[in-house]
């Protein structure tokens, strides 16, 4: 008897011990893209409807979200300068990937269409713009590699094709600002600063690649926007383009 | 042998007679003995602690595959075909299946004028997840291990060598500080290359524990003359 209710007991306690339901491998340092698989599959679809989601502001979930959205699970592997090039191409791919589905996590108004996890939904988008710079460096110096004439007019086409497809992604980013009103002052803030640092960087990255498309609409936004801190920013980098294309007119000139 | 199967054997050699005794239970060739269940529960529980003690031992150095341990010097006689440990409980190591381990140890041996101190590759407690695993980087990273025992070996013989006179009971307690060292810099070594995933970190790694290696090639014998005090 007394057995049977030790038995119980464990039974019962062996039970309790399983009532986790979402399980993300906290304990690895750096997430792969198997990890991002699976972690990004069950946020999709391993949540109720009812049920919050990972997010900042709730202390046992907020390690979930930063390990998402941690851009050294990249980078370890993309900016290690002793790994080939082949190599880190097929990861940034693979993340990539990855990446276009983690953007629908976060993605979730309320009934006011407000963004519930607006600050979750711009580190995501943050994340793949890291990502993308990485990734399409790479890709063009793996295009590098493999041609035998790397000054060539159509591997120079190639490459300026590839920098458009990067230059188009981001300018994507940019229709936030048509559902700003989605966005809590604070998330404003924190996308208005996005828009600063990433385009900078892509700016900076590629100074004299073709950006009349990305600054037209960024004019229009500049117009429709009504906050002061987005359309800030906006400005900032069409000033950052002119003041590429002055320095290529000079450049030219010379 | 694969891990599998030398857990099937060992399940083998559990089950099989007692299977085999219910049968001649069953056709009446033995009669079951009135059992009291105190001893029997008591009999259980010893032969689980004795099953227990054995799957420890041989999660801790595989007995049934032994090889004695190998020296420094036949260091490039290593590859995963060496690694003869049996691993029962873990199956990932930061969610990789793909993982191996190594075990070394540094050893002293004494003799009349001189000390021997020597590292060690264990072979039947190292573990890899596949003997025919093609990730040499994988093996190098473990390799490594064993160079980075070599090298606090030498350093012990190297700090040895400074004293005029020396007894066992200080080799000793330099040999034991040394380990100690060691054992922080094998923690560094992995955590700073997360395994060898770090890539440009492993191989600044293997860069400096070459150097080191080679800065201490004096001390590469392991036999070392002392004049005891």
């Amino acid at each position: 008897m007394k057995i049977n209710k030790l038995m119980l007991i464990l039974f019962v306690a062996f039970i309790a011990c399983n009532n986790e339901d979402h399980k993300f491998p906290m304990d690895k340092r750096f997430w792969s893209t198997d990890d991002y698989r699976d972690a990004v599959t069950e946020l999709r679809f391993g949540y109720n409807e009812d049920e919050e989601l990972p997010n900042f502001n709730n202390p046992e979930t907020k390690a979930i979200v930063e390990k998402l959205t941690d851009t050294e699970n990249f980078n370890v592997v993309l900016q290690d300068n002793e790994l080939g090039v082949k190599h880190k191409n097929e990861v940034a791919q693979s993340f990539f990937t990855v990446w276009k589905d983690m953007t629908d996590i976060y993605d979730i108004l309320d009934k006011k269409d407000k963004y519930t996890y607006e600050l979750e939904y711009l580190e995501t988008y943050k994340f793949g713009l890291e990502l993308q710079l990485s990734y399409f460096k790479l890709g063009n110096e793996e295009i590098l590699k493999s041609v035998d004439d790397p000054d060539s007019e159509s591997t120079k086409r190639v490459l300026d094709s590839n920098i458009s497809t990067l230059i188009s992604n981001y300018t994507y980013y940019l229709d936030l600002v048509n559902s700003e009103n989605a966005f809590s002052e604070n998330g404003k803030k924190v996308y208005a600063e996005s828009i600063s640092e990433y385009f900078s960087k892509l700016i900076n990255n590629h100074p004299n690649s073709d950006y009349s498309e990305l600054k037209s609409k960024s004019v229009l936004l500049i117009s429709k926007s009504n906050s002061a801190i987005i359309k800030n920013s906006l400005e900032e980098i069409n000033n950052l383009i002119d003041s590429k294309k002055i320095k290529s007119i000079d450049k030219t000139e010379e | 042998m694969s891990n599998e199967k030398i857990v099937l054997i060992a399940l083998s050699i559990l089950y099989i007679p007692l299977f085999l005794l219910e049968f001649f239970y069953y056709i009446k060739l033995l009669k079951r003995p009135k059992l009291n269940f105190k001893v029997t529960f008591k009999y259980i529980i010893a032969s689980f602690i004795v099953i227990i003690i054995g799957i420890l031992t041989l999660s801790h150095t595989n007995y049934l595959n032994y090889e004695k341990p190998i020296p420094y010097k036949d260091y490039n006689n290593i590859d995963f075909k060496k690694f003869k440990g049996i691993e029962l409980f873990q199956k990932e190591l930061f969610g990789s299946k793909y993982f191996a381990y190594v075990v070394t140890s540094i050893e002293v041996e004494y003799e009349k004028d001189s000390v021997s101190i020597i590292s060690y590759f264990h072979p039947s407690s190292s573990f890899v997840y596949n003997k025919e695993s093609r990730f040499k980087d994988l093996l190098k990273h473990e390799l490594y291990h064993f160079k980075i025992t070599e090298l606090f070996a030498r350093k012990a013989k190297e700090k040895i060598s400074t004293f005029e006179k020396i007894s066992k009971k200080e080799i000793n307690i330099i040999v034991e500080e040394i380990e100690l060292e060691e054992r922080k810099f094998q923690i560094k070594y992995d955590y700073d290359t997360h395994h060898s995933f770090i890539y440009n970190k492993q191989i600044e790694y293997q860069k400096t524990i070459d150097s080191s290696l080679l800065t201490l090639n004096n001390f590469k014998n392991p036999k070392i003359k002392v004049y005891e005090n």
